[in-house]
């Protein structure tokens, strides 16, 4: 493990990462996207700013992993937690920032009432199911279902 | 998690309610709209949060690892006026705050934008509700001849000028302002109530988590639109261009900065195990965190401008302008926010009424300051009384008519001029007259804190 990672942070987001998660964001995906992270944001930390969750290394954005507890999506009344985004700087992949970012948010999950965590995952995206299931996700009988309008 | 749920004695709900009908009109509308804006968020209710489950332990202080305080009554004397003094200025500061939003909460030009702070506006009176809850629901006749009675009514009495925090009487005068004082006061808020987290009394403790998790909100509703903005004004809007946003941080910074006290004190708090941080600690960190948001407004304008850099030429290049002090690939220095010196404008605190500029520089003379003043501040805001107080103040402890002390402590206080209804005008705006120099000043340089 590098020094980096024992200098990492994790902690519940603020309106300050606007910025950084919009660059980590651009760094994965290629793509500048300030107005949708704006108002992404601004839907957690209206939701429940403390489910949501930042890793930080020397004052900057090197993770982040969004969420919250629902009830009655897709007919699941059990108090939810769902993991819906996730993303980890490149150069600090293999350190256990998900990892991190996982443990944090699970305990605010559970403390939130959630009894079950729930995320789905884009099979061509490779290492997200592995990832998952080293934290101890397990598929569940529930299918994806798309169709495009357009 | 565990929350617990509470109302006010029947009487008192109602006279919040009816202070709410009058500074905050639009509630029903709000509430009557609030699946339209935010679909799925459980509906606002106006009643007194308390999370369980707490450290029970006092975290700071002299009597760290004992157990929290329950009643105010098993605490100090000056410890427990300390802690009042704090509830107070607090609930002031939630009320007063909804009393700015109104004047010029219809001028929002986005309908979001406006929706989003008159949510904030709801929630800053559910915070101010638990602080009243706090008042209420203890018996303080050992520090105060007030019983919690009184002390609901004169806070509902209270407007705009006569509040106890200086942020909280100075009128908007535009949407900019709504805005702006969201990413800036209520940070300010985002760290008081943090460092009341960590209160050996344990009623303030337990009501802090759900207001931090609604102030996270309040931020965001500031934040946003600036980003917003300065998009739009990188892009020539001609609506609110960058100089409107920098005058407006002039305007409010150094509020800000007076709310956590003067920078030599906070020491009896955190002595208390009220606070973790002395006030010149949290200041400085909530500057450094305001200088972290004015960064990130820059590069959403460079960005906007330049499509063609990445982020990191537009850190590259926003470094370059701000060390340079020049125009690089068409971005002025001037065309840019930048943050404003700690001790420009300040009115309390250790730099009170001293002639420093907006980036730090020293002026010779009070006229040459107020015309560097008027080049920084908004129009509007010049021409309002706050302003005007501040300018008279200023002139008399420069030409020596004025002992230092005195200046600091002449701005608005509260008077009891009768009443007794919970929703009466007993409390009113009064600056006091200040006695000219050598007339029994005691040299204190008064902190506008709540701590």
């Amino acid at each position: 493990m590098s020094e980096k990672s024992s200098e990492l942070q994790i902690r519940s987001l603020e309106d300050t990462d606007l910025g950084g998660i919009t660059a980590l964001d651009e760094k994965i995906g290629g793509e500048y996207r300030p107005e949708v992270w704006e108002r992404r944001i601004g839907y957690y930390l209206r939701r429940d700013p403390e489910a949501s969750v930042v890793a930080e290394a020397d004052g900057k954005v090197v993770g982040f992993m969004l969420g919250e507890v629902r009830s009655g999506e897709f007919g699941l009344e059990e108090p939810t937690g769902w993991i819906e985004v996730l993303g980890v700087d490149p150069d600090y992949r293999g350190q256990a920032v998900g990892r991190r970012l996982a443990d944090e948010m699970l305990e605010h999950l559970r403390r939130r009432g959630a009894t079950t965590v729930r995320t789905l995952v884009d099979e061509e995206m490779g290492g997200i199911a592995e990832f998952f299931e080293k934290l101890g996700f397990e598929p569940v009988p529930m299918r994806s279902f798309a169709k495009r309008l357009s | 998690m565990n929350m617990t749920k509470t109302h006010l004695p029947k009487s008192f709900h109602q006279a919040v309610l009816k202070w709410k009908d009058t500074f905050l009109p639009d509630y029903e509308f709000l509430l009557d709209n609030w699946d339209k804006y935010f679909p799925k968020d459980p509906k606002f209710e106006l009643c007194a949060f308390r999370e369980m489950g707490m450290c029970s332990e006092i975290e700071c202080g002299e009597m760290k690892g004992k157990p929290k305080f329950t009643r105010s009554g098993d605490m100090e004397a000056n410890q427990s006026s300390h802690l009042l003094g704090a509830i107070k200025a607090q609930a002031s500061t939630e009320f007063g705050s909804i009393q700015q939003h109104q004047l010029t909460l219809a001028r929002a030009q986005e309908e979001e934008e406006q929706f989003w702070i008159l949510r904030m506006m709801a929630e800053e009176l559910r915070h101010g509700y638990q602080m009243l809850h706090l008042l209420m629901e203890d018996d303080w006749s050992a520090v105060s001849e007030q019983s919690g009675a009184d002390m609901v009514e004169e806070i509902l009495s209270m407007k705009t000028g006569s509040h106890i925090l200086g942020a909280f009487n100075v009128d908007f005068d535009s949407f900019v302002d709504n805005v702006t004082f969201c990413a800036l006061i209520d940070r300010v808020g985002k760290y008081q109530l943090s460092m009341q987290r960590v209160s050996a009394y344990k009623p303030m403790a337990e009501s802090m988590p759900q207001m931090l998790r609604e102030e996270a909100f309040h931020l965001a509703a500031g934040v946003v639109p600036l980003r917003r903005w300065m998009e739009k004004a990188a892009q020539d809007s001609v609506y609110i261009t960058t100089d409107d946003m920098q005058k407006a941080l002039n305007k409010w910074l150094p509020r800000g900065l007076e709310m956590f006290g003067d920078e030599r004190g906070g020491g009896t708090n955190v002595r208390y195990g009220l606070k973790p941080m002395k006030n010149a600690e949290a200041q400085e960190q909530y500057y450094e965190e305001v200088g972290k948001v004015v960064r990130d407004l820059n590069i959403r304008y460079i960005r906007a401008r330049l499509s063609e850099l990445n982020g990191s030429q537009a850190e590259a290049l926003l470094d370059k302008i701000l060390e340079e002090r020049n125009t690089q690939q068409g971005i002025a220095w001037r065309d840019l926010l930048h943050l404003p010196h700690m001790e420009f404008f300040r009115r309390r605190g250790v730099p009170a009424f001293k002639l420093v500029g907006w980036e730090g520089e020293q002026f010779e003379d009070v006229e040459s300051y107020l015309n560097h003043l008027a080049k920084h501040l908004p129009d509007a805001y010049r021409s309002g009384r706050d302003f005007k107080n501040y300018v008279e103040l200023l002139t008399g402890v420069h030409n020596g008519e004025l002992e230092l002390g005195h200046a600091v402590r002449a701005l608005p206080s509260l008077r009891r001029v009768g009443g007794v209804c919970p929703c009466s005008r007993a409390v009113r705006w009064v600056a006091e007259e200040p006695p000219p120099k050598g007339n029994g000043s005691d040299g204190d340089n008064g902190a506008d804190s709540i701590s």
